[in-house]
């Protein structure tokens, strides 16, 4: 299989390269253009990003909200009530932790389970899960979430509800911004950058949210 | 134009009424009659009305939010130059691009033609023994018409983007780069669904849209395959760049044992930081939303530890003509198209026929201009006729490629290669000496204008115009010629 894809990547390279006129590989790496940041960026400052997020991520139809982080899990335990679902998925996330959300979710009543409690098909009968993201963007009110073994994929995909808890300091002004940390931590094996509830238009134009994602969105800020 | 792979698979009998069998057949008329199929829709008053409304509301929705841009023609300048300055290097970030994916844990295949891709993929396939293939959006699986030979190898394959999915079951072809249905109206679809899943008529989208949802959801529960398309490859990290509204292509990367990204080798950009660039172009081009709802970058297997995402990727990088555009200065440009349909909804000549009067995967402007260049200018010479050259194609592009130049160069390549037919040769061979001449010009002139101004008998207005001028005045009179003309005007003073 390796060398079969060998000779045939050969092929096409060698297209490429016959294509472009060149007779063999450059010898230095080529210099992309520049990217220029006062066409591209949208947000300059870090003053009042969390307020940015949230109006952006309401424009988005997300429902943010700001909260302090003692109130925070009483806030998390009072919409899922409100919303009737009694199964809820978490990440292990040492931030949910901190602020308690786990066991106020149990102290309710929910039947709350984190990832390594539960395997990828039992999330499909899960009604809600709790996240906490990796970052938050304010020019564009999105959630990103770097997935990996303590926080899969799947959970803030497959329950039709997700409440994700930003973290006031994790806001970063623009999408560029959000590259530039990814290029220095690595991208990992997943980056899913969310900006709203799941939609479509493709019935005649009328919106419809809740296709195969969430069709609900609720963010808790935490000072 | 037709593919022999499409027929490849003899030893399977092929379904009488499947979609299949409509491909093969279709696959098997070389020429593609533009004329005749665009006329046809262009009088498909319920067609008409659907394609008219999608596409004038997601162009004003991308004029409504292009201003939220500093400076929206500078990053559309940047664009273009960044993808320019990637096809201009490809075998160099194609490399690179390899390296880092191997390097993620991740498979490299290239496929120099559609039936090497669908090859390829089938053989993964096989060898990890799958059969429920999840399929999210993508047109280069559209290109070498993947879902239809899964189902023709009786595989369970399901495109799970709502749009292609009802395209799916309604036996269709997507009519738009974006939105593939924009050619159907909610009846019918409604009518579509009551009879695929035997349920009363309901023409409630929303309720069209759960039922799908359930339909789907087992389905991703399920599959052991899933597969992609790629907006972007990052060439520096490996990483692949989806984008999408529904969720669905998240489905695909976590949920089944075996990933396979079909991707196009004109979709590498160098860095990351590209991305920020392209991202904040892409969705306001197409839907005129700043961000689409979810964008996935990814790569490689999943790591130890890890309970979601797929054991094995591949990604499997398709040239099917790429190269050979390529190889042309003039029309390298046209391999910065980053597919978001923006020409699609600004053009005048689109709006009035739908997606499926262009005869390929690609409609609209751009379909006009890389569907000869991909499939043959002798097999598709109508298509770069198919636009007024108004320009609103250019000044919709991110990536800013000058469409209507290109589709003039087109129409200079037919004559030159003497593609047209004897008569149209006849007549630019005959305009072309009429207006090298000024005695030749003269006459004709004062030829054309006695007939226009017998007809119109003294009214100004010429109503009826003869033979194959006809067309022009079924629906408007043209004002008569002038008395006198310009260069006797002109002589005078």
């Amino acid at each position: 299989m390796q060398t079969k894809s060998e000779t045939q990547s050969g092929s096409v390279i060698e297209r490429v390269r016959r294509a472009l006129g060149r007779s063999g590989p450059l010898s230095a790496a080529p210099t992309p253009p520049k990217i220029l940041e006062p066409v591209t960026r949208l947000v300059h400052s870090d003053i009042g990003l969390p307020e940015l997020f949230a109006s952006r991520a309401a424009t988005n139809k997300m429902h943010p909200e700001a909260v302090g982080a003692g109130e925070v899990a009483a806030r998390v335990v009072a919409f899922l009530k409100s919303k009737g679902a009694t199964r809820i998925a978490l990440p292990n996330s040492p931030v949910l932790e901190r602020l308690g959300v786990l066991a106020a979710l149990r102290g309710a009543g929910f039947e709350a389970r984190t990832w390594d409690q539960m395997t990828l098909d039992e999330l499909y009968d899960y009604d809600a899960s709790v996240t906490d993201v990796s970052w938050a963007i304010a020019e564009t009110g999105s959630l990103v979430i770097k997935s990996g073994a303590m926080h899969g994929r799947a959970i803030s995909l497959v329950p039709i509800v997700h409440v994700a808890i930003v973290e006031a300091g994790n806001c970063v002004p623009d999408l560029l911004d959000l590259m530039e940390i990814l290029g220095k931590e690595g991208v990992g094996n997943n980056v899913t950058i969310i900006s709203g509830p799941s939609k479509t238009a493709d019935i005649e134009g009328a919106l419809v949210t809740g296709v195969h994602g969430p069709g609900e969105v609720q963010v808790y800020i935490v000072q | 134009m037709s593919e022999p792979s499409l027929r490849a698979p003899v030893a399977i009998p092929v379904k009488s009424g499947s979609a299949t069998e409509q491909f093969v057949e279709e696959a098997q008329h070389a020429l593609f009659d533009f004329q005749g199929v665009s006329s046809q829709n262009a009088a498909n008053a319920r067609l008409k009305r659907a394609v008219n409304k999608a596409t004038l509301h997601q162009y004003t929705q991308r004029q409504a939010v292009m201003p939220d841009l500093p400076d929206a023609d500078g990053l559309r300048t940047l664009a273009g130059e960044i993808k320019q300055h990637a096809v201009e290097n490809l075998d160099y970030y194609l490399e690179q691009l390899r390296t880092n994916v191997e390097r993620n844990g991740g498979h490299v295949h290239f496929a120099a033609t559609a039936e090497e891709a669908r090859r390829i993929i089938l053989d993964i396939a096989k060898r990890a023994n799958c059969t429920r293939v999840i399929k999210s959006k993508s047109m280069a699986s559209e290109e070498i018409e993947l879902a239809h030979t899964m189902e023709h190898l009786g595989m369970d394959v399901v495109e799970t983007d709502l749009g292609e999915f009802i395209v799916q079951i309604g036996k269709d072809k997507p009519s738009h780069i974006v939105a593939p249905i924009i050619h159907l109206d909610t009846a019918h679809i409604a009518e579509m669904f009551s009879k695929h899943f035997g349920t009363p008529y309901n023409d409630d989208p929303k309720s069209l849209a759960d039922q799908a949802r359930l339909h789907l959801r087992d389905k991703f529960r399920r599959a052991d395959l899933g597969m992609t398309g790629g907006n972007f490859l990052v060439a520096e990290t490996g990483h692949i760049c989806v984008v999408e509204n529904e969720g669905n292509a998240r489905q695909s990367v976590t949920t089944p044992k075996v990933l396979v990204s079909l991707v196009g080798i004109e979709k590498v950009v160098p860095r990351l930081a590209d991305l920020a660039v392209m991202l904040k172009l892409l969705a306001r081009s197409a839907t005129g939303q700043p961000m689409t709802i979810y964008t996935s970058i990814f790569g490689g297997p999943r790591k130890e530890g890890e309970k979601d995402g797929p054991e094995e990727f591949h990604l499997v990088l398709l040239d099917n003509g790429r190269s050979e555009i390529l190889a042309s200065e003039e029309y390298r440009e046209t391999l910065r198209c980053i597919r978001c349909g923006a020409c699609l909804n600004a053009c005048p000549v689109y709006r009035k026929i739908g997606g499926h009067a262009y005869g390929y995967v690609y409609s609209g402007p751009i379909g006009a201009l890389i569907t000869p260049l991909f499939k043959g200018l002798g097999n598709y010479k109508d298509l770069p006729q198919a636009s007024s050259l108004c320009g609103a194609c250019y000044e919709a592009c991110p990536v800013k490629i000058n469409i209507p130049k290109h589709l003039i160069n087109l129409r200079r390549d037919i004559v030159k290669q003497h593609i047209g037919t004897r008569s149209e040769r006849f007549v630019y061979r005959a305009w072309a000496k009429s207006l090298k001449s000024p005695l030749i010009y003269k006459i004709s002139c004062m030829m054309q204008k006695f007939v226009l101004r017998r007809r119109a008998r003294g009214t100004g207005w010429v109503s009826k115009l003869p033979s194959v001028a006809g067309g022009w005045t079924q629906v408007r009179d043209m004002p008569a010629p002038a008395r006198k003309t310009f260069h006797q005007m002109w002589k005078k003073r």
